[in-house]
């Protein structure tokens, strides 16, 4: 063997290191956050008008009062509970992709994780406004936490509404922390390579992480004991709000089918979500590299799985209501498809359960154009079937005297509008100032290919 | 003291010379990966990381303050509801649980910024921004003497760059 080389002399040194070419996959996901791109901001510009209409629209409410929504007897949960759970819906994707799919080690997960994470993030910071509108006077918020008080008053422990504002928080609270701990080597990385303002805001996020063998270490064990942790927490979310129906009385909610049927839809319609950003990012910022068809494929998978679990469930709700023999709860279903919201209803069944079924085809599942409009009318269909649920049953209870007709109001439009832009914003803003990409271990993925011979 | 600081391009050669280097009793060393890689988080300290026992305790805190809450609160304004008992164990099995994911969550958070001692600080003299590259380090502080055998079994496992710095 021959004689290594001498080293650099003990006391010469302080030399420092020489600085490398930088890692391809630093340079192309950090690009991202760098320069300017016009279609990033125009969709900025679109959103902030958005979310400033919406804006005034809930000061125009919180001055004149709930009425101007057009709350009225017998449908009081309206568009803002529609919407609310349809958000809480759109934020399981990225917990199932982080936490479930990280403890199978479904290493494809890597490429898209961290964008589904912000989704979920974002989309449990846009559901928990709703639940805050809905109450009409919003300085009465703190009503719903329990707190000390000197009349001796406590929550409903009992209830299915405390249990949604425990569980709802505690999602927000622990899908920001998985996130954030995340995001700890990737913010050190951008640290690194940025300066001015930006280097010291990266400097106190990053914590001094330096990617030592002790902080990787308690990193990788935070990270699988939050799954761990995660896992049971996703299910238990969407099967919280489940109950929030399925424990009254009202036909077409009364149910014990709801919360595995919440969970499917869940996952079913975060996928669709994580889909219909994902594509435009992955061509607008040329990160094709990172997010393949085969990532999108899986995820076709994951839709395809979870639409026919959906259809499943639909199916068995029209079973029982007619096994039952309740008269009410068939007069509910059968007015579901032929009644006066049947355009909902079959929306919510064609975009749900048939378009899905089209995934079987292989060539389709890596079409991106079409798994796009594909998922956009998922989406939509998610939509309607939170609309159906909640306005078809409480507009038909049980006394045809106190049915009535539920009629969507500007001001909830306005609303609905607002929300789908407070939730793109924050996800323009998290593109400029964080990799969409989790970094780390997309390097992780290519490190192991350069050890094992292959070009990556 | 004398300090070596080297570059590695694959995991395994990283843990392979850290097994190597605590073998022949140089134990003050740190790596530094741009990657999570288990072989050389358990070649550097293969005893199991303390942030277990944060979750462990964190989760067993919030099941008991979530039901202790629970049922003190029933207990000081009791209404009977639906017929069950004031302190009906069954629903408060949520809260329960909640708490115990809350809790146990948090205290993973905490434990990770304990045991990783992360904190905003100074970064460490010879920490390079290659390592959050594709690069891989090992740091090794040694007597003078050690420093000729160091760098022999560093270069010996594949380190591409070795240098020797005084601290």
């Amino acid at each position: 063997m021959a004689p290594p080389p001498p080293a650099t002399a003990v006391g010469d040194a302080m030399t420092p290191l020489p600085v490398p070419r930088d890692s391809r996959a630093n340079i192309d996901i950090m690009a991202v956050t760098k320069g300017f791109h016009w279609p990033w901001f125009i969709a900025l510009v679109l959103v902030l008008i958005g979310v400033a209409q919406a804006g005034l629209t809930l000061a125009y409410q919180t001055y004149w009062g709930f009425g101007v929504a057009g709350y009225q007897a017998p449908v009081f949960w309206g568009l803002y509970i529609v919407t609310f759970v349809f958000w809480i819906g759109i934020g399981h994707a990225g917990t199932l992709i982080s936490a479930i799919l990280f403890l199978f080690r479904a290493k494809w997960r890597n490429a898209v994780n961290r964008g589904a994470e912000a989704l979920t993030v974002f989309a449990v910071l846009t559901a928990v406004l709703f639940p805050v509108l809905h109450l009409g006077r919003l300085w009465k918020l703190y009503y719903l936490l329990p707190y000390p008080n000197q009349r001796g008053l406590w929550v409903n422990f009992k209830s299915p509404l405390l249990w949604d504002v425990f569980a709802i928080n505690t999602y927000m609270l622990i899908s920001i922390v998985f996130f954030y701990i995340g995001l700890i080597p990737d913010i050190a990385m951008a640290r690194d390579r940025a300066t001015g303002v930006k280097k010291v805001v990266y400097t106190v996020l990053a914590l001094g992480w330096q990617g030592t063998g002790v902080q990787w270490k308690a990193h990788s064990r935070a990270v699988l004991h939050l799954s761990g942790l995660a896992t049971p927490l996703v299910l238990s979310v969407h099967s919280v709000v489940s109950w929030d129906f399925a424990m009254s009385v009202v036909p077409g909610w009364h149910a014990t089918i709801f919360a595995p049927y919440f969970v499917a839809g869940a996952v079913f319609g975060g996928f669709a979500m994580v889909i219909v950003v994902l594509i435009p990012v992955r061509r607008i910022f040329k990160l094709e590299r990172y997010l393949t068809d085969y990532h999108f494929e899986n995820m076709s998978r994951f839709i395809l799985l979870t639409s026919t679990i959906c259809g499943y469930a639909y199916a068995m709700e029209y079973f029982i209501a007619w096994y039952s023999g309740v008269e009410a709860e068939q007069t509910s279903f059968w007015l579901r498809l032929f009644g006066p919201y049947w355009f909902s209803t079959w929306c919510m069944i064609t975009f749900n359960v048939f378009f899905p079924q089209l995934l079987w085809i292989k060539r389709l599942r890596t079409n991106l154009p079409f798994l796009f409009v594909l998922c956009f009318f998922i989406n939509l269909g998610m939509w309607f079937e939170r609309y159906v649920i909640i306005i078809t049953s409480l507009s038909r209870e049980f006394i045809t005297g106190a049915w009535g007709l539920y009629i969507v109001s500007p001001v909830e439009l306005s609303i609905l509008v607002g929300s789908f832009c407070w939730f793109s914003m924050w996800f323009l803003l998290f593109l400029k100032a964080f990799p969409v990409i989790a970094i780390s271990e997309v390097k992780e993925l290519i490190i192991h290919e350069k050890e094992h011979g292959g070009a990556h | 003291m004398p300090t070596l600081v080297s570059i590695f391009d694959l995991p395994s050669d990283v843990a392979n010379s850290v097994r190597k280097l605590k073998a022949r009793g140089f134990d003050d060393l740190t790596t530094y990966s741009p990657a999570p890689f288990p072989e050389i988080e358990e070649a550097e300290n293969p005893k199991p990381s303390g942030v277990r026992l944060w979750t462990l305790i964190g989760g067993l805190l919030g099941v008991t303050t979530g039901f202790a809450f629970q049922i003190w609160a029933s207990l000081e304004w009791p209404i009977k509801i639906g017929g069950k008992a004031y302190t009906a164990i069954p629903p408060f099995w949520i809260i329960g649980f909640e708490l115990t994911i809350l809790f146990g969550g948090f205290a993973t958070l905490f434990g990770l910024l304990a045991v990783g001692k992360l904190r905003p600080r100074k970064l460490d003299p010879h920490y390079s921004r290659r390592f959050s590259a594709e690069e891989f380090g090992v740091v090794v502080n040694c007597e003078g003497r050690d420093v000729a055998e160091i760098e022999a079994l560093l270069r010996e496992h594949s380190a591409k760059e070795v240098n020797v710095v005084d601290s």
